[in-house]
């Protein structure tokens, strides 16, 4: 009997230790991981968290070339999965305890980590960056973001089908009014082919559609800050708001000549890039993002540009010539878990993307980013980039909203949804957008 | 059966069969329950490093939340008819496959098929159906109804949610009720034949009263999946169109971590366990008392 009790006793100690070994081996196993260097000084081992989907295997293979440039460094590429926010995403490994060194935010998220992440005011880059690329990030006078990649949207045209439509090679530059666009329409029609496709997906209404009405209210971003202002208050009335109600009056006439007419709601996102890269519409609203998928059908041999969206009949209102652009993805670095070597050598990284030869190369041609740095003079590889490169050139942009709530463009999305599936009038797309900032904290 | 005796050779033994399971059971559940308890009274959004106390206030705005109880009332309609459909026609298909029919064992892993998807997976492939699929069928047969999209209406979409939920679920319920029909005594039915009951009123009579514990787990279970259903939401309807088929689980997770209010997220997330948890025992409780002895 006694024998037994021992072995009872053992069996238990043994469970007891498997169990704390247990705990004590995954919190070891997490710190070596992310202090992979401070066992040898030699190798140092960082992580990039990307929320750049479409990007994954041209970083893969930036981070191949910076190993090979920097003997003694590992960058491993971490994705975000697909559906998921980098913001979801980064949280979760915090609370886990095992941050990537560097992570890839979208603008607004930055400030939220702010207690979490590193100071870079002080890197080589910050005066090199294109204008407006870092306020956004910065607080208290410190910027905290490293600025990725300038994104710009608007009307996407396949010039193959508006030349055909306005017999002859087509001038982005004559469409100024609204008039204009629909004149365009109508000749696109007239050449058999539809005229545009909306895509009816909310982030596209809520987060690039509806922020031109906010964004196009005054050329000086503080007048449009304070405009936002008088909105969370409820002073602002959109019901007489003359940019809000142009921009609508151009939705409703997109869905005039919509080619989803008969079920708006029913299209995808991948319906878009087909439809104008096979040429059966001239026009999609969509930005420079969408490159890698309409190249995937382009008949037009690659000439595709930008118009921007017109909010009235008068061409020198603005708005009515500008593309709204913006630096979107920022890498910011953790300074919690990580060493101090880990930081370097995420400093160097980001160092070596803006002054390397082979960074430059994967920013711009391999990946197809509009950089945000003024000292690479690398024109964009894509047609789409290389139009919003030239209104930018031509002082022809409007700054994106990039700070709005994070839930944004998923309410005011939805009400767009309803607005444009005809299941509520303007009254009730204005009511709802109100509320909406009425609620936001 | 513990004989130890003493108290510490009793605890000893339990420890010893209960202790990892228990010790597993405390760390990733009564733990991250109480917490999470706990952050429902502060103001988190998730990722700052300070938060504050800030009393019951994320309660009241659990009750402000006009969007929560809408799409708790919308949840309340899909759990009502999901169950009704998912039990009447997974005892239908149980009894029709407990019959012997000839390849009934094929039935019942078709039937049960479903249920082995995920439910991420299982929406997209609904998605193609309802959006390509069926309106391809409509427009070429002209069947006015399908010749649109389901998914882009509201009410056709709540529908198309719940055709796959009761798609997916009926075959699993079909198992516990074919494992409740074959556990019917075959004495019983056959005394009642003799005694001149015809299959109908042997079917109310007896199978149905003897069948009271699997109609408790199968309710019980879809009751449970229903409230909670978030996979087939998202990848279906993604909560659309306009929000329109938002389910409570949904709502809850895009308040926490969309609009990186995680205090208030935490607290409607406590205030659904509390509902449902009262729902599901009181379901329960009034059905055993239903239970009858052979």
């Amino acid at each position: 009997m006694s024998k037994f009790k021992r072995v009872q006793w053992m069996v238990m100690l043994l469970l007891l230790v498997m169990v704390v070994s247990a705990c004590g081996g995954s919190g070891g196993e997490g710190n070596s991981a992310s202090g992979g260097g401070s066992g040898d000084s030699k190798n140092v081992k960082i992580t990039l968290l990307n929320s750049k989907g479409e990007i994954l295997p041209q970083l893969e293979e930036a981070a191949k070339a910076f190993q090979k440039d920097n003997p003694g460094i590992t960058v491993e590429i971490q994705p975000v999965p697909t559906g998921g926010s980098p913001f979801e995403r980064a949280s979760a490994l915090y609370a886990s305890g095992n941050p990537p060194t560097m992570i890839m935010l979208d603008t607004g998220d930055v400030e939220k980590f702010k207690d979490r992440i590193l100071d870079l005011s002080g890197e080589k880059w910050n005066k090199d960056t294109v204008e407006n690329a870092t306020t956004a990030t910065t607080v208290d006078g410190k910027n905290y973001a490293f600025p990725l990649a300038v994104e710009g949207y608007g009307f996407i045209y396949n010039k193959a089908v508006v030349d055909k439509a306005v017999g002859g090679s087509f001038d982005p530059t004559t469409i100024k009014t609204r008039n204009d666009l629909e004149k365009l329409f109508q000749q696109i029609e007239a050449s058999g082919k539809k005229a545009l496709v909306i895509s009816p997906m909310d982030w596209s209404l809520g987060a690039h559609y509806l922020p031109l009405a906010y964004a196009g209210q005054n050329k000086d971003m503080a007048e449009v800050d304070k405009f936002m202002a008088s909105l969370k208050t409820g002073q602002a009335s959109l019901a007489n708001n003359p940019v809000f109600n142009g921009l609508m009056d151009t939705f409703d006439l997109m869905m005039k000549y919509n080619i989803d007419q008969a079920s708006p709601l029913a299209g995808a996102y991948e319906r878009g890039p087909e439809l104008l890269g096979k040429g059966e519409v001239g026009i999609w609203f969509m930005g420079n993002w969408a490159w890698p998928q309409i190249n995937s059908f382009d008949t037009a041999n690659k000439e595709y540009g930008f118009l921007p969206v017109p909010i009235s009949n008068n061409a020198d209102d603005y708005g009515n010539q500008e593309i709204s652009s913006a630096v979107s993805k920022r890498i910011v670095i953790d300074k919690e878990k990580t060493t101090p070597e880990q930081q370097d050598a995420a400093k160097k990284f980001l160092n070596w993307i803006v002054y390397d030869e082979k960074g430059q190369d994967f920013l711009v041609n391999q990946a197809n980013i509009i950089p945000a740095f003024k000292n690479i003079t690398l024109p964009a590889a894509d047609p789409l980039g290389k139009s919003i490169q030239d209104y930018i050139a031509k002082g022809k942009s409007e700054q994106s909203m990039s700070m709005l709530p994070a839930d944004h463009w998923s309410k005011t999305g939805s009400s767009m949804q309803k607005y444009l599936a005809k299941q509520g009038d303007r009254a009730t797309l204005v009511k709802e957008i109100e509320n909406y900032w009425k609620t936001v904290k | 059966m513990i004989t130890e005796k003493g108290v510490w050779n009793r605890l000893r033994t339990r420890l010893l069969f209960t202790g990892p399971t228990l010790f597993a059971f405390i760390t990733v559940m009564i733990i991250p329950f109480l917490y999470g308890i706990y952050l429902t009274f502060t103001n988190w959004d998730g990722i700052s490093t300070t938060l504050s106390l800030v009393g019951i206030q994320n309660y009241l705005a659990v009750f402000r939340d006009i969007e929560f109880w809408k799409s708790f009332g919308l949840t309340l309609k899909y759990v009502f008819y999901t169950v009704v459909l998912i039990n009447v026609i997974a005892f239908m298909l149980a009894y029709v496959l407990t019959k012997g029919l000839k390849g009934q064992s094929i039935f019942r892993a078709g039937f049960f098929l479903p249920n082995l998807v995920g439910g991420i997976v299982l929406g997209f492939i609904w998605q193609f159906i309802f959006n390509n699929v069926l309106v391809y069928l409509g427009q070429h047969a002209s069947i006015q109804s399908l010749s649109t999209t389901w998914l882009a209406d509201p009410d056709k979409a709540f529908w198309a949610l719940v055709i796959v939920t009761v798609w997916q679920n009926a075959g699993y319920m079909m198992v516990i009720y074919i494992a409740g029909l074959t556990g019917v005594p075959n004495d019983i039915m056959e005394a009642a034949s003799i005694d001149g009951a015809n299959s109908w009123t042997r079917l109310r009579k007896m199978v149905l009263p003897l069948m009271v514990p699997s109609f408790i787990v199968c309710i019980f279970l879809s009751l449970q999946r229903g409230f909670m259903v978030y996979d087939v939401n998202l990848a279906l309807t993604k909560g659309g169109p306009f929000s329109s088929t938002q389910m409570v689980s949904m709502h809850v997770y895009e308040k926490a971590f969309l609009s990186r209010d995680y205090g208030v997220g935490q607290a409607e997330a406590f205030v659904l366990f509390l509902m449902v948890a009262l729902i599901t025992l009181l379901q329960v409780y009034f059905s055993k008392k239903l239970e009858v002895e052979a």
